[in-house]
């Protein structure tokens, strides 16, 4: 247990408000991909931390299920982009 | 001397976090900072390869179970393989507008 893991879990919980935020305001559809992208991130970070102060394997189940989620919502979010500017 | 080494990992294992979770919020303020779309992607790049790949070995310094730190290495391993591929794809699907 380090003193270290509050602190990192606070600035990841300022960088997901933050990420959120950009999600939230108004943007373009490829915009917020890039966003929830980037907080699939930041949560996986927090799972990491999580794991490690708990020392429990559970989290990082859900991180390695969060990486793969995260990167076919991405592709899908992509296609869909591309073949919504084919139908224009 | 064990003494000594169990606290030195405890101190890297630390500035491991700090600086993946400060990479984290610099990377989201970015989405906020940059100008376009693609300058937006290089900023989020961060947090999702470096970011996470740092608060991974700061983990895993941390657990004590094999298995637990070989989940890590998939983590970080998936992250690195699929994060510049859907990058790549929403560049290209933001990009030729």
């Amino acid at each position: 247990m380090t003193l270290a893991e509050v602190p990192a879990l606070v600035m990841l919980a300022l960088a997901a408000v933050v990420g959120v935020a950009r999600v939230v305001r108004r943007s373009s559809l490829g915009d917020r991909a890039v966003a929830l992208d980037t907080l699939t991130a930041v949560i996986s970070c927090a799972l990491l931390i999580g794991a490690s102060r708990a020392d429990d394997g559970l989290m990082l189940d859900l991180a390695v299920v969060l990486g793969l989620m995260g990167f076919l919502t991405s592709v899908t979010v992509a296609r869909f982009i591309e073949s919504r500017k084919d139908d224009q | 001397m064990s003494d000594i080494l169990g606290s030195a990992v405890e101190v890297l294992s630390a500035a491991c976090f700090i600086a993946g979770a400060l990479l984290a919020l610099i990377g989201t303020l970015g989405l906020h900072r940059l100008a376009d779309t693609r300058s937006r992607m290089h900023a989020a790049t961060k947090p999702a390869t470096l970011g996470v790949a740092l608060c991974a070995l700061g983990a895993a310094l941390q657990l004590s179970s094999t298995s637990d730190v070989t989940k890590v290495v998939v983590i970080v391993v998936l992250q690195l393989v699929t994060s510049p591929i859907g990058a790549h794809m929403l560049g290209r699907a933001v990009g030729n507008k």
